[in-house]
């Protein structure tokens, strides 16, 4: 570690090096410049070791994780580790659909978080129009008090509302994880206002006089506008309920019901450890993210330049 | 002047309906627009919290209605509690390194990737991309990579420097690596706050620079008085968003409190081998959730959120010394 954060500002240096020298490299004889450009390849071949570095201690262990998915239990607990599996253990995978009943639970979170990503997306950029495009007293108040509830950790609130649910005999179903979507979320809300503030307001009025309703401003001229928020916003809210463990553990009792992080929480076959089929089911949990950032990943680095600029 | 306007809405409508009117009022419009996050707030902030304070002074099972006794759940708590002290301190070192990794190690790796170059794109997806999985699943991966015997591959690259495998999750001597485990799968999400430095970076104008170097800045002093300065406001919207992020970390040291199991068992705690990944969350879950202790599992929410609040202020407060608003 220590050798790491070394090396890190030997790199910070060099880096910030680079454009001094050049700048030198100009006004001085050539010399100078010459010498400019050996610490530009020099902090250049730094940088690359690092990253390099870096990249391979993050990708090693997902290496592992599927290389370790297509082993057999023997083959697991090899050591020195067995990269490539000999022979490869597809049926891991058919086996953690089926015997362990993968299936089911991808089904589960597929439909929760599709719910989740339509309705909160919906609902949450409604609101932020609300926010944008009207002025009535106390909407500052109202938006300021939204803000406030991001300090607020949604866990902490968990005790009434389970008593509640409860009450109302929800337990053990979907409606405590569907219900509070329906009601937008205040990060996305703040996002959408942030984008619908920039949007001008010549669009809306054009509309207006053409005898939009409020409504249809919304879904004709505002949504059309704001694509990259709206892919961003739905991914990620998407990913929260994908991850989402809390909330399923305390709400949903059987097995028929679990979600994905709650079937690798009781991962087991009631005698032994079947590591190799429960790193095939962390492989299928880890998989979605990638693909949802390979189909928005255009838009990600846009929508956390949102997020920044408060 | 009233009168006419009057008339001549009458006269543009034809028919004079006053619900109608009253919805194409902007403030009507706008409160039906916001009603929904306002109706979501009552019922799933506003609500849940008077209750939880309400709880918190009350002796409160399973069975039976919540009964007042006053001040009790918080001084059992925060006087008579040990798990709940080793807590505290486990948070207090977690929130610490664990912010301390994201903020440091994003901007090395902001700063690193703030160029152009052959392959920049590859680097930061590689590091932004698993900043996506927290959770469960990447919990799951990391209780076999810090797996005890010598399979564990974290035992494997530390065996080339010829040092034992270590029993990373259940150290009957030293339980506390368990915890250390946890702090250090945070390397794999520095991506996140990477990425938002990039942002930041991207908006500071290069004529800063330009003046610094004409002043005769160095490299060193570049970074120190233009750079950090600059990015102060996104230093402190990273430093809150992680801090508030790493008090509830949960998911992680759940799976992990599996002890590399892989599940949570019925003999096995959710506070992991001898208490030792002990978290806010997992003590709030374990007290109020598998015990149904409601009255002392509301007294330690509402100690969690108060400590969310003060760490919020003292960030603020230590920044708002040094911090220089340019936009």
């Amino acid at each position: 570690m220590l050798f790491k954060q070394k090396s890190f500002q030997r790199a910070l240096v060099a880096e910030t090096s680079v454009s001094a020298t050049h700048v030198l490299s100009r006004q001085r004889d050539s010399r100078l410049y010459e010498r400019g450009r050996m610490y530009q390849r020099l902090s250049m071949f730094i940088t690359y070791i690092i990253l390099i570095v870096g990249a391979f201690a993050i990708l090693l262990p997902f290496a592992w994780l599927i290389s370790a998915s297509l082993k057999t239990t023997t083959q697991y607990y090899a050591s020195p580790i067995q990269w490539i599996p000999d022979p490869f253990v597809w049926s891991n995978y058919v086996e953690a659909f089926t015997t362990y009943s993968f299936a089911r639970y991808v089904g589960n979170s597929l439909f929760l978080a599709f719910y989740a990503m339509i309705v909160n997306t919906l609902v949450s950029s409604l609101v932020a129009f609300g926010f944008a495009r009207f002025r009535f007293p106390g909407r500052t108040a109202w938006f300021i008090l939204m803000l406030s509830t991001l300090m607020l950790p949604a866990q902490v609130l968990t005790i009434p509302l389970y008593v509640t649910f409860k009450s109302f005999g929800w337990i053990d179903t979907f409606l405590p994880l569907m219900v509070p979507q329906l009601f937008g979320s205040a990060f996305n809300i703040f996002l959408f206002r942030q984008f619908f503030m920039g949007l001008p307001r010549e669009l809306d009025e054009a509309a207006r006089i053409d005898g939009c309703s409020n409504l249809r401003i919304w879904w004709n001229v505002i949504l059309p506008q704001s694509k990259p928020v709206v892919i961003v916003v739905a991914i990620f809210t998407f990913l929260a309920s994908w991850r989402d463990a809390w909330n399923p553990l305390i709400y949903l009792s059987s097995q028929s019901n679990r979600t994905i992080p709650l079937g690798l929480l009781y991962f087991t076959n009631g005698f032994t450890a079947v590591y190799p089929q429960m790193m095939a089911a962390t492989v299928v949990a880890l998989a979605v993210p990638v693909i949802l950032y390979a189909i928005g990943q255009r838009y990600i680095d846009s929508g956390v330049a949102i997020a920044e600029v408060k | 002047m009233l009168t006419l306007s009057r008339t001549e809405e009458r006269a543009g409508q034809g028919r004079y309906n006053p619900i109608r009117r009253l919805l194409h009022k902007e403030g009507v419009a706008g409160y039906l627009f916001i009603a929904p996050w306002i109706i979501g707030f009552m019922l799933f902030s506003a609500y849940p919290l008077l209750d939880t304070i309400y709880n918190s002074f009350t002796e409160y099972k399973l069975f039976g209605a919540p009964q007042w006794i006053g001040l009790q759940n918080y001084q059992n708590l925060l006087f008579h509690d040990p798990t709940f002290g080793l807590t505290c301190l486990h948070m207090l070192l977690y929130v610490v390194l664990a912010t301390l990794i994201y903020i440091i190690g994003g901007m090395v790796l902001a700063l690193l990737l703030n160029r152009a170059f052959p392959g920049n794109h590859f680097f930061r997806t590689v590091f932004y991309l698993p900043s996506l999985m927290v959770g469960v699943a990447i919990g799951a991966m990391f209780t076999q990579v810090f797996g005890a015997e010598d399979y564990g591959l974290v035992n494997e690259v530390i065996g080339i420097f010829h040092i034992p495998p270590v029993n990373w999750l259940n150290n009957a001597d030293h339980p506390i690596l368990g915890l250390f485990a946890l702090i250090a799968v945070n390397f794999w999400f520095m991506g996140g706050t990477m990425l938002i430095f990039l942002a930041g970076l991207k908006g500071i104008s290069p004529t800063y620079y330009e003046a610094a170097r004409i002043d005769g800045a160095g490299t060193w002093q570049r970074f120190r008085f233009v750079t950090i300065p600059l990015l102060t406001p996104v230093i402190l919207f990273n430093t809150i968003m992680t801090l508030i992020g790493h008090i509830q970390v949960f998911d992680t040291a759940l799976i992990f409190a599996g002890g590399g199991s892989g599940s949570i068992g019925f003999n096995t705690s959710v506070l992991g081998y001898r208490n030792s990944l002990a978290t806010f969350l997992t003590y709030l879950y374990q007290e109020a959730f598998v015990y149904h202790n409601y009255g002392y599992g509301s007294a330690i929410a509402i100690v969690i959120f108060l400590i969310t609040l003060a760490l919020t202020a003292i960030v603020l407060v230590t920044f708002q010394r040094f911090t220089y608003y340019d936009r």
